[in-house]
């Protein structure tokens, strides 16, 4: 469902992602997780086509993102890191205008968002301008308007900032859900525990190349740490690569 | 005051880091563009003001009471410029800045970030008052041979004179606060707006302009003299500096002391106050503004009246893209003041019409009208040019830190550009041809000339319009905490000589085949076969211009929005 071939993107003279090469599968919930400017935001902009890469190709669901990327966006659920939205908008008429890009129909609009909008709780709040939400509503609000057009895809950077622990279980059950629908999940995430809890596969990516992927048990026998948690086996990778 | 020092550090700083950028090379490109524009216009209110008082003095008998009268309208312009533009500077510096809940998390005390803010803001209103008032001392200066000591006591009088303008905004700004209910702020900006729209109409309905010219208007001399040598409010900061400057230039050393000191005084005692004040109210006003803005509107369950008719189309990135632009742009009430001053702008325009004495010109009424009305054509869209600097040149800046969410959707920028330009383009047109057909009715012009103006303003608007849009994509600015300002920036300066240009080519293209074929229809002959292609080409270039201002910006600016990624 996501195909990474080669993806590389510079900044001037620095190399922030190096020749990527990755593949989630439908129904495949795949953890992202390095330290602070490994390339992990840069990586999911790249897939969200908010960021051109500078060689390498991103392909969603058999769409190639350069060549087609409209017809790429639209089977992506996009969720970046930080939720900055049209302050001046309300809660339903975002939803509205997320409907309209991604060509969900008014007939089954006002369902699907209602039925959102009450599962991530914001419905009281659905007429009320944005700039009056706090940082997790907002965090939920975009959530919701990912999810309103089915995508096959969904790209997420740092789901759980922001999201209070009621919330965080309610995303965490919704991609788990939606993972058993066969949609495919690639999200990046500092929250270890979570990438543990939920991934059924994770890549480790340090300054821009992927020095590790597998399963928690396959990592864990990659870093020789059978017993230890997803954060130590992080950090002995990591640490390894930062001497070697 | 090390606290103060510290808090102006980080401004100071990314000045300065501002020459080591990566974008060194444009950034110096810019600096002397804008230098070279500010240089003119510098030059430009000096030689104006130089040539004027050197007619003021060969006017015997009151040649002097017209140059001090004007020194002294000059400098109570000056001082309510730096009362309005440091009230708008301050409301921003001390209340909506986005690093101020970072700043006031800080070990300083909120009397220590009051002060480093209204230094911040006392520099960044005044300097171009300051900057642009300099020619005017200097050819005062000169003219009536000012010495070395009518220059000290500018630089003397300068000072305490913009210290007082930011000192009494800084007091009117932190009470405002204090006493709103939080997040009404920005509604100040509104109520000041309309409170400046109704002055600025008013004064200049008295004023009666076009009579001032004519002294036989005024019972007598006497009484027109008496109007001019009318002195100003003490109380007035104004009065102060214009006494001081009065005096120095007649020669009273003592007087001009005497106001100086009243100018420094009044600024001693006015920062005495506005610190007083602010370590009263500042904080409070700080924490009022922290919580939820609250509308100028109440809240409407289902509200969507600003583009429910729009819901009427089909749904898409069309309706998306537009209902979203209509939606926040009549929600933000920064808009609106700037509104109702265009409003202002266009009644005076307007005015200007009903009230030209084309009777009394010695050149033939009938002429003149189709005169005007042909040079109207180039006014009215140097109108359009300001409202769309002001309004569809940010349009793409104004999408902000928002902006992944257009490059995320499955929309192109192509058609996203596109759908800024419908979305300005329809009211803009309607604006234009109510400008034209308005002043066409007032000068009673001919037929021909009435579909000539109102073709050319149609085909001209597109291209502005889509030069507004594209230049602004080429040149955006996401981080802006107010994006309206692009204009002022590189890209906005770009923006208005290339719609100068435009609009100067057009009617200049368009002169001559006019003119040959209102001369023909006035003489009662038809056109020579040579005028008649001299009308083709220059139609057909007029045209084709028009065709490249649409298409050769809305390219531009989605390519570079494309490459920003």
């Amino acid at each position: 469902m996501i195909e990474l071939t080669d993806l590389t993107k510079r900044y001037g003279k620095t190399l922030a992602v190096d020749r990527l090469n990755l593949s989630v599968a439908p129904g495949e919930i795949f953890g992202f997780i390095g330290p602070n400017g490994a390339g992990k935001t840069t990586t999911i902009r790249m897939m969200g086509g908010t960021l051109s890469p500078t060689a390498g190709a991103v392909v969603i669901d058999g769409i190639d993102m350069a060549a087609r990327p409209e017809e790429a966006k639209r089977r992506i659920g996009f969720i970046p890191d930080r939720p900055f939205l049209y302050e001046k908008l309300t809660g339903m008429e975002f939803m509205r205008f997320s409907a309209d890009l991604y060509g969900v129909g008014d007939g089954t609009f006002l369902q699907k968002a209602e039925e959102l909008l009450r599962t991530f709780g914001l419905f009281d709040w659905s007429h009320d301008l944005i700039e009056a939400y706090s940082h997790g509503m907002k965090q939920r609000l975009v959530i919701s308007a990912a999810l309103l057009h089915n995508p096959r895809v969904i790209v997420v950077d740092e789901p759980m900032v922001g999201l209070d622990p009621a919330a965080i279980k309610m995303v965490k059950d919704i991609l788990k859900d939606l993972a058993r629908r066969g949609t495919a999940v690639f999200m990046s995430t500092h929250t270890l525990s979570v990438a543990e809890d939920l991934c059924d596969r994770i890549g480790i990516i340090h300054r821009g190349a992927l020095i590790a992927l597998g399963t928690t048990r396959e990592l864990k026998r990659l870093a020789q740490a059978q017993q230890a948690d997803l954060e130590e086996v992080f950090l002995k990778l990591t640490e390894e690569q930062t001497l070697s | 005051m090390n606290g103060v020092l510290t808090l102006l550090k980080p401004r100071l700083w990314s000045f300065l880091n501002g020459n080591v950028a990566r974008d060194r090379e444009p950034r110096n490109i810019k600096w002397l563009l804008f230098g070279g524009i500010g240089f003119l216009f510098w030059a430009g209110i000096f030689t104006v003001f130089y040539r004027v008082l050197r007619y003021f003095q060969g006017v015997e008998g009151f040649g002097d009471i017209l140059a001090y009268k004007l020194l002294s309208m000059v400098l109570i312009t000056f001082f309510a410029l730096l009362i309005f533009s440091s009230i708008i500077t301050a409301l921003s510096k001390f209340y909506l800045s986005r690093d101020l809940v970072l700043v006031h998390a800080l070990p300083v005390s909120p009397a220590q970030i009051f002060l480093a803010r209204w230094i911040e803001s006392t520099i960044d209103s005044t300097w171009m008052v300051v900057v642009y008032s300099l020619p005017i001392f200097l050819s005062y200066g000169i003219v009536y041979r000012g010495g070395i000591l009518f220059y000290a006591t500018i630089l003397g009088a300068l000072l305490p004179f913009c210290l007082i303008g930011s000192a009494l905004s800084a007091i009117a700004v932190v009470l405002v606060a204090r006493f709103l209910p939080a997040g009404r702020i920005r509604t100040v900006f509104v109520f000041l707006s309309l409170v400046l729209f109704v002055i600025l109409l008013i004064a200049f309905r008295m004023m009666r302009p076009e009579q001032l010219t004519n002294p036989d208007t005024f019972a007598s001399v006497l009484l027109y003299f008496r109007s001019l040598e009318t002195p100003g409010s003490p109380w007035l900061p104004s009065t102060w500096i214009y006494d001081s400057l009065r005096e120095v230039l007649s020669g009273n050393r003592s007087g001009a002391l005497f106001h100086l000191a009243l100018l420094w005084s009044g600024a001693a005692a006015l920062g005495y106050l506005m610190t007083w004040i602010a370590g009263a109210a500042y904080f409070q006003g700080f924490s009022k503004a922290q919580t939820t803005a609250e509308r100028l509107l109440p809240s409407r369950q289902g509200r969507g009246a600003a583009g429910a008719w729009l819901l009427g189309f089909p749904s898409g990135p069309t309706r998306a893209f537009a209902v979203k632009e209509i939606k926040t742009f009549t929600r933000d009430q920064t808009q609106w003041p700037q509104i109702f001053l265009m409003i202002a702008l266009i009644v005076v325009y307007l005015y200007n019409f009903s009230v030209l004495p084309l009777d009394k010109s010695p050149i033939k009424t009938f002429y003149l009208q189709n005169l005007f009305s042909f040079l109207n054509m180039g006014l009215a869209a140097f109108v359009l040019t300001a409202l769309s600097a002001r309004f569809i040149f940010p349009a793409v800046s104004t999408e902000g830190v928002a902006f992944w969410i257009v490059r995320a959707s499955p929309v192109s920028i192509r058609s996203f550009l596109w759908v800024k330009f419908w979305v300005y383009f329809l009211p803009l047109a309607i604006l234009a041809e109510f400008l034209i057909v308005a002043t066409n009715l007032l000068l009673q012009v001919t037929d021909l000339m009435m579909i000539l103006s109102t073709a050319t303003v149609l085909l001209m608007v597109p291209g502005i319009v889509a030069m507004g849009v594209g230049l602004g994509a080429a040149y955006p600015d996401f981080q802006s905490e107010n994006p309206a300002q692009a204009v002022t920036s590189f890209g906005g300066l770009l923006f208005m000589i290339l719609c100068a240009g435009f609009i100067g080519f057009i009617v200049i293209l368009e002169t001559g085949p006019v003119y040959s074929v209102f001369m023909a229809s006035l003489n009662g002959r038809g056109l020579a076969l040579l005028q008649w292609v001299w009308l083709a080409i220059s139609f057909a270039l007029v045209i084709l211009l028009c065709v490249l201002a649409v298409v050769l910006p809305m390219r531009l600016g989605e390519r570079r929005l494309k490459a920003l990624a």
